[in-house]
């Protein structure tokens, strides 16, 4: 599977090794760690992740096309009713798990609970399940929770809402999107100088999360009439915008990865309390849980799951959605400042990686996927 | 900036257990400490606790301890440092664990000053008897002295700026701020928080803050002067970790065998303290001078 590989390569192994890396700075000399990434964390978290989130939506805009995951719409009905089930019980496990370690403060993190990592859990689907109704299921069900936590992020925003603002400079950013459509601009520059410079504005001195400046911005960007498949980079041979720009994007955006695991991910192991483990006995307890009853409540409204798929494959991919990773890490920096507290989320997101041998062990256990021939 | 060094003295009384059935009166002190501080008419005198909301024995014990020495060091404000309170925290346990091993001294009219720790639920900043008047964050003067207290949980943007703000229009010749997470320490458990020093310290030192004290290890601990700050570890005023004192060469002194709190007295340029343990002892004491810096 050769597509594969370069998939794992592409964006799975430069944010772990930033991430491990992280651990040992922050554990061997925390000074130089914290002094270093305090330099660092707006340009990455900020700026520079802008690149990572453009390419998600980027797949997700392709999606829609012919030939997507999200094409027709109607085939995200179900699985948007899905990822209700799998954010709002494991958020439902997550308050009530809290108090038991006595850790008030950690219920701040409740973002994180929506996270699924779409990276890291495309991977796990595609190595148990290779190919099938599993995988684009697992997609449509990932992206709308994250979706799910966009909107949660919002609600919790660490600095004050100024609604004006971003309301005015946001208008004026899809504005000119709509118009450099119209035009028929054929590069993506404009696209992202203007309507993407006002929307990160928008965003930021809106009091929300500006790495996420390109995802209103990027549906309007001229795009190909198929889709090549969900990670599967753009043919030398598109010429469209879009897969321009993903193809410029492509590199720096794995920079700005092993950055973002560098920034993140350097927790200091003594400084950890047992507030820390919250997020994840929520998320491998509750995610199978919630999927189940949400694919319950889609079929009872009528909808039907794709054939093959069935509560066992529902499990599994209940504890890979479970992996929250780059973007629970993510969430949790965007919804919680610096301290102790942060540090409690960020090492739940990092045990939430988990949910990989979790997935694994429940399809052999349930003898699906690859463990059914 | 001058530090004597300590002159304790241990205090040799036989020990008394007085146990109430069903009103769980703990232990009486098994000394009266004796106060080496100056005591001087004038000064701002406080005691310092720090982890101290437990509800269980030695809390009130320590406290029996914190009336005693009132008999001779009137203090009238006590400085909270965060973990207030373990638990549960609904209104009758608040009671059970402040209002009840304290009412001695909330009876005289000392009045309590708390910051948050990572064990107290953001809605105890409600509660009147710790008057934090409903704020994470908050400043209060006393005489000469500035109180700058922080939420070192959650160290957003917000709190900085005002935090920055406050110090700097600070006009007392005292700053001392206090927090739950201790930026040093030489404790097993925890130990500094470097990410909340990084971002911190540098404020702290450009508005000529002198001392900080802090808890959340369980431990008693005085570090050295780092960059000329004072720091204080008072973090087994109910909670003990025993034997979780790592000292280091930044350590000037610690004390992990038994629940310990503070006494503070401020007069004119001069910081002293005692360090004083459930059973009485003085297990640190000294005095620091005022350092005058740029932003004092």
């Amino acid at each position: 599977m050769p597509r594969l590989w370069h998939f794992t390569a592409e964006y799975l192994l430069l944010l772990p090794a930033g991430a491990v890396i992280a651990l040992i700075w922050a554990n061997n000399s925390p000074a130089s760690y914290f002094r270093t990434t305090l330099r660092i964390e707006f340009f990455v978290n900020d700026v520079a992740m802008v690149l990572f989130f453009a390419l998600i939506t980027k797949e997700v805009v392709e999606a829609t096309v012919a030939g997507g995951v999200l094409h027709p719409w109607r085939r995200a009905v179900l699985p948007l009713v899905a990822a209700v089930g799998v954010t709002t019980v494991p958020l439902l496990v997550f308050a009530a798990v809290v108090p038991l370690f006595d850790e008030p403060r950690v219920i701040q993190g409740w973002p994180a609970v929506f996270a699924v990592d779409l990276a890291v859990g495309y991977l796990v689907v595609r190595i148990i399940f290779r190919r099938g109704p599993v995988v684009p299921f697992f997609l449509l069900v990932g992206i709308c929770a994250n979706a799910l936590g966009v909107l949660a992020l919002g609600a919790t925003a660490a600095i004050p809402i100024h609604l004006t603002r971003f309301l005015f400079l946001m208008g004026t950013a899809i504005g000119a999107a709509v118009v450099l459509r119209a035009q028929h601009i054929r590069s993506f520059w404009p696209y992202l100088l203007i309507p993407g410079i006002l929307s990160w504005s928008a965003l930021y001195l809106g009091g929300f999360e500006p790495a996420l400046a390109l995802v209103p911005v990027l549906p309007f960007v001229p795009h190909g009439r198929r889709d090549p498949g969900f990670f599967v980079d753009a043919s030398p041979e598109a010429h469209d915008p879009l897969s321009r720009f993903e193809r410029w994007a492509r590199h720096p955006a794995q920079v700005a990865l092993f950055l973002f695991g560098l920034v993140n991910a350097g927790v200091p192991l003594s400084s950890l309390y047992w507030g820390m483990w919250s997020l994840p006995i929520a998320l491998f307890v509750a995610k199978p849980v919630g999927l189940l009853a949400g694919v319950r409540a889609a079929t009872l409204m009528g909808f039907h799951l794709p054939h093959g798929l069935g509560w066992r494959e529902l499990v599994v991919v209940g504890f890979v959605s479970a992996i929250g990773f780059t973007v629970a890490l993510f969430f949790a920096a965007a919804v919680l400042p610096a301290g102790p507290t942060l540090s409690a989320i960020r090492m739940g997101a990092l045990l939430s990686i988990a949910g990989a041998a979790l997935a694994i062990g429940a399809a052999a256990s349930l003898r699906c996927g690859r463990f059914h021939e | 900036m001058e530090l004597r060094t300590p002159r304790g003295r241990r205090t040799l009384l036989p020990v008394v257990l007085f146990l109430l059935t069903g009103a769980g009166v703990w232990a009486l002190p098994a000394s009266t400490p004796t106060s080496v501080l100056p005591n001087a008419a004038g000064s701002l005198k406080l005691a310092v606790i720090g982890d101290n909301g437990t509800g269980k024995g030695p809390q009130f014990e320590l406290a029996s301890q914190m009336a005693a020495l009132r008999q001779q060091f009137p203090f009238d404000l006590v400085v909270m440092v965060g973990d207030n309170f373990y638990g549960s925290q609904s209104p009758a346990d608040l009671e059970n664990k402040f209002a009840r091993p304290y009412k001695p001294l909330l009876d005289a009219g000392v009045v309590f000053q708390a910051a948050l720790g990572n064990h107290d639920d953001v809605s105890t900043i409600h509660y009147p008897r710790i008057n934090m008047g409903g704020q994470r964050y908050y400043t209060y003067t006393r005489g000469s002295v500035r109180f700058v207290v922080l939420d070192s949980n959650v160290l957003d943007a917000t709190q900085l700026t005002w935090a920055e703000n406050t110090l700097r229009a600070a006009s007392e010749p005292w700053k001392i701020a206090y927090f739950h997470h201790p930026l040093y320490c030489n404790a097993g458990r925890h130990g500094s928080n470097v990410d909340l020093r990084v971002r911190l310290e540098p404020l702290l030192l450009k508005y000529g803050v002198q001392a900080v004290f802090s808890g959340h290890d369980h431990i008693y601990e005085r570090l050295k002067p780092q960059n000329g700050i004072h720091y204080f570890v008072v973090g087994s005023s109910g909670q003990l970790r025993k034997g979780d004192l790592r000292p280091s060469p930044a350590t000037a002194a610690g004390f992990d065998q038994d629940q310990a709190f503070m006494a503070v007295e401020i007069a004119a340029d001069r910081l002293y303290f005692q360090a004083i343990s459930r059973t009485g002892q003085t297990v640190d004491a000294g005095e620091l001078a005022r350092l005058t810096r740029s932003g004092t």
